[in-house]
Formats: structure tokens, sequence, C-alpha cells
């Protein structure tokens, strides 16, 4: 197989005429998937605790409307959850509303529709992630909340949340890995992220092994990031004398 | 202080407690004891309504328990409790464990809420681990520690659900000495729990209970003495030769 390697080509100009080169779209394309992987992470985190909360609480409406949620999100593909917010999300909308956001800069349609997308589908598994933390408490630390005169709320506030974050760190670790993997799902709606990107420099410069090998390296590094964000994390919320503590 | 009458309680078919009924006058210390499985702590926690009961009623200093209208949260902060596995946070501090629901509950500020933690840390003789972690007590200093949160809030009663049966032989005797110190301040308390050379010493009454149903509630004196019930003598029998 005669293959031309040429690494050089990230540092040639590109050929839509301004002055970036290769690497910028890649640098671009990395920006665009570490915003969106970012901010749906975000509300992840906030819905994924909120419902996860419910599910657990006594009150058999509320975990029922948080059960359904959680089923619906993660029992849905992700691409198919991914096309019903860009296309089929918009035209369900009230017909101002739904004319309002296709007549939007294009990108910020795929970005919040990309957005919503993992964020909604990544708070159903960090919910059940926080539901299986507060599950795995000694029942009696709940008692003992409420024996103090905590309200039930104050109990979760102060007693169980705590100690259930604590718990689930290492899980939630792997989803947070995940956000960044599965974002590159939303190339299919046309956003340029760093996937995209690749595939993009491979279609102007026709060099896919080194345009895909930096996306992958692009993709490894970030994701050593995260992993050393969260073992920081993991340590510097251990419990003394607690099991995996110090 | 605590009247129980014809409390019930039944999941499903099963009854868990049937037709219980006892007082607990102010000051007094009352044993409650019987065989695994005979309701006793389910007793317990009814009376600050940790466990939700069918019918009959608990009146606990004048409010009812099981009337829906009752701020439960407001009564359980004027009722101690103290479990078997001790159930301290194990995410705070000692210090914070005693000073927490003083200031989130009772609304005392921060500083005197810890002034009094160390206090009761003095009084149970734990001052010099107030700033360590629960996991890094043993298990009697961890229930010291819990009996002094509990005392934190000023309680007019204290509940105690076996206290001791989580604990190393060596490390019941130093939590059973809080409990006499305790009791001889003139504390009501209501303990559920197997030591009966407690029970003699302590108590003023001994609840006996068998499949859900108070059996024999009588003086210490009479219980130790002669009890009626054939099964109250059996359970004697058996804890008390070895």
């Amino acid at each position: 197989m005669a293959y031309n390697w040429n690494w050089g080509v990230f540092l040639q100009p590109t050929a839509t005429g301004d002055d970036s080169t290769y690497l910028d779209w890649m640098f671009h394309g990395l920006q665009m998937t570490i915003g969106l992987s970012l901010s749906a992470w975000l509300i992840a985190l906030l819905l994924g605790a909120v419902v996860g909360v419910l599910r657990t609480v006594p009150n058999r409406w509320l975990s029922g409307v948080a059960t359904a949620y959680v089923e619906f999100f993660r029992n849905i593909p992700l691409l198919v959850q991914l096309f019903l917010w860009y296309f089929v999300m918009p035209e369900l909308l009230p017909e101002n509303l739904g004319n309002a956001f296709k007549q939007t800069n294009p990108i910020v349609q795929q970005f919040l529709s990309s957005m919503i997308c993992l964020a909604l589908f990544t708070s159903a598994r960090v919910a059940e992630q926080v539901r299986s933390g507060i599950n795995s408490l000694p029942p009696g630390q709940k008692n003992a909340g409420l024996a103090l005169g905590f309200t039930l709320s104050q109990t979760y506030r102060h007693v169980m949340l705590p100690m259930a974050v604590r718990l689930i760190v290492p899980p939630l670790t792997s989803e947070f890995l995940n956000i960044f993997k599965n974002s590159a799902v939303c190339s299919t709606i046309g956003l340029l992220e760093l996937a995209a990107q690749g595939r993009q420099l491979v279609d102007y410069t026709a060099q896919p092994y080194e345009s895909f090998i930096a996306v992958t390296v692009a993709y490894l590094l970030l994701n050593v990031v995260v992993m050393s964000g969260m073992r920081w994390v993991e340590a510097h919320v251990r419990v003394p004398g607690y099991i995996g503590g110090k | 202080m605590i009247s129980m009458n014809k409390v019930s309680k039944h999941y499903g078919s099963f009854q868990v407690l049937a037709d219980c009924t006892t007082q607990v006058q102010k000051g007094e210390v009352i044993v409650v004891c019987g065989p695994s499985g005979s309701g006793k702590s389910t007793l317990i926690k009814c009376v600050n309504g940790l466990e939700p009961f069918q019918s009959g009623e608990i009146i606990v200093n004048g409010v009812s328990v099981g009337d829906p209208k009752t701020n439960l949260s407001k009564l359980r902060s004027t009722v101690g409790m103290v479990f078997q596995n001790f159930e301290l946070f194990p995410h705070m501090r000692i210090i914070d464990n005693l000073a927490i629901a003083q200031v989130k509950v009772l609304g005392r500020n921060p500083e005197q809420a810890r002034e009094k933690g160390f206090k009761l840390l003095d009084r149970v003789g734990l001052r010099v681990q107030a700033e360590k972690y629960p996991g890094q007590l043993s298990g009697g200093q961890q229930q010291r520690v819990a009996i002094a949160r509990a005392l934190s809030m000023d309680p007019i009663c204290m509940l105690f659900d076996e206290p001791t049966s989580a604990l190393d032989p060596e490390m019941i005797n130093e939590v059973l000495d809080v409990m006499t110190e305790l009791a001889q301040e003139g504390m009501t308390m209501m303990c559920v729990t197997h030591e009966m050379g407690f029970a003699r010493r302590v108590a003023h009454r001994v609840i006996f209970m068998d499949q859900g149903r108070i059996v024999e509630d009588d003086s210490k004196e009479a219980f130790f003495g002669n009890p009626r019930s054939e099964r109250a003598q059996q359970f004697l029998a058996k804890i008390l030769h070895h």
C-alpha cells in the first residue's frame, strides 16, 4: 500500500481561503466537543441528582414520575433521541417558538439540540447512580437524621446526600467520560465537533490516517484530563476512617 | 411523659404490635426486653414516629404522635434517640455531629452549639476526639458520642434501641456507665436492652414483650423476683444462666 504520510498537513492553510490551518479546525472541533460536553454534563448532574433523589422518596407519585423519566431516556438509542430533538421537537413546539428556533443560527440550533439531548440522556444515567448511592447507605442513617428533628429534606441535604455522592464518584467518572465520547454522535446532525472536523479534514486533504490519529489522541488526552480531575475529587472528598478512606 | 394506649401495627396480616398499653412517668427508667422479633424495637420507634402504627394512640409530652397534624420533626427534636449501630454521620467530625442539629433544627448559633458539644463530649470523656471522624473511633466511643449527640438537643426523654448489642463485650460497660449516670440524674428513659444487670441496677420498671404483646409490665423487683408469665420465666432462665 502506497500511502503518503504527511504530518505537515495540519499546518497547511485550509482550502476555504481564510487564514486558518487544518490544525485550527481541529482546535475548533475540540473546543466544540468540550463546550458541548461540559454544558450537557452540568445539566445532567443537576437534573440527575433531582430525579435520582425523587426515585427514593416515600411518595408513590413522585417516585413513579422519576422512574418513568429514567426508563424513557435510558431505553431509547442516543442517536434516535438526537434526531427527535433536532428534527421532530421544533415541529412539536408552538408554531411561533418553533419558527423562532428554525430561524436562529444553524450552529446554535445544532448546539442546543445536542446539548439537551446529551444532558437528558446522561441525566437518566446519573439519576440511577444517585439512587443506588442513596439506597446503599445504611438504613439507620435516615432514621438518625429524622430522630434529631431534621425534616426529610434536611435529612437528604445534611445526612444522606453527602455520603451518597461520595460513594458514587467512581461510577460518575465513567458517566463523565461517556458524555465526551457520546458527543461524537452529534456530528450526525452537522455539528462540527471533534469527530466531524476529523472527517471534514479527510474530505479536504485525503490524509485519513493523520486526521483520525489526531482525533483519537485528542479524545484520549481529553479523557485522561477528566480522569485525573475525578481522581483528585475522589481523594479530596474521602472520609477518614470510612471504607476506602485513609 | 409517654403514654401508649392500645397501639397496634401490622404488615399485611403479620401483627407486629398488638394492643400495647403502657405509661412512662417523668424521671422513670423503663427497660424493654423480650426475645428477638417480639416488637421491642418497633415499639420504641413508634414513640417518636419513626415507625407508623395503624391504631391506638401515643402521647408524648401532651402531643399525639399518630395525629397527622402533629409536626413530627418538632416532636422528634425533643426526644433523644440512640441506635444499635450508632448512626453517627460519617462525613462529619465528631464535634460537627454534635452541633449540626442544634444549628439546623433548634436555630442555635454555631459557636454556642459547638460550645455545648464540647461540654457534652467532656461529659462522656471524649473531648480529645472532637476533631476526629466517626470511623476513627471505636464502637464504644462512637456510641458515647451518639448519646452526647442526642443530649445536645436537650431532650425531655431518651429512647435507647439496643445501644450495646453491636459492641464488643469490652466496650459495653463504658456505654452502660454513661446511661447509668444519665438515669441517676433523673432523665426519663426507655431502653430496649438485653443487659439485665443494667436493668437491675437502674430500671424502675421492666416491660417484657413477646409476639408483639406486652406480656409483663412490672416493677423490676416483681419482674426479677417472680415474673407472672411462663414466657418471661423461660426468657429470664435462658439469659440469666450464663
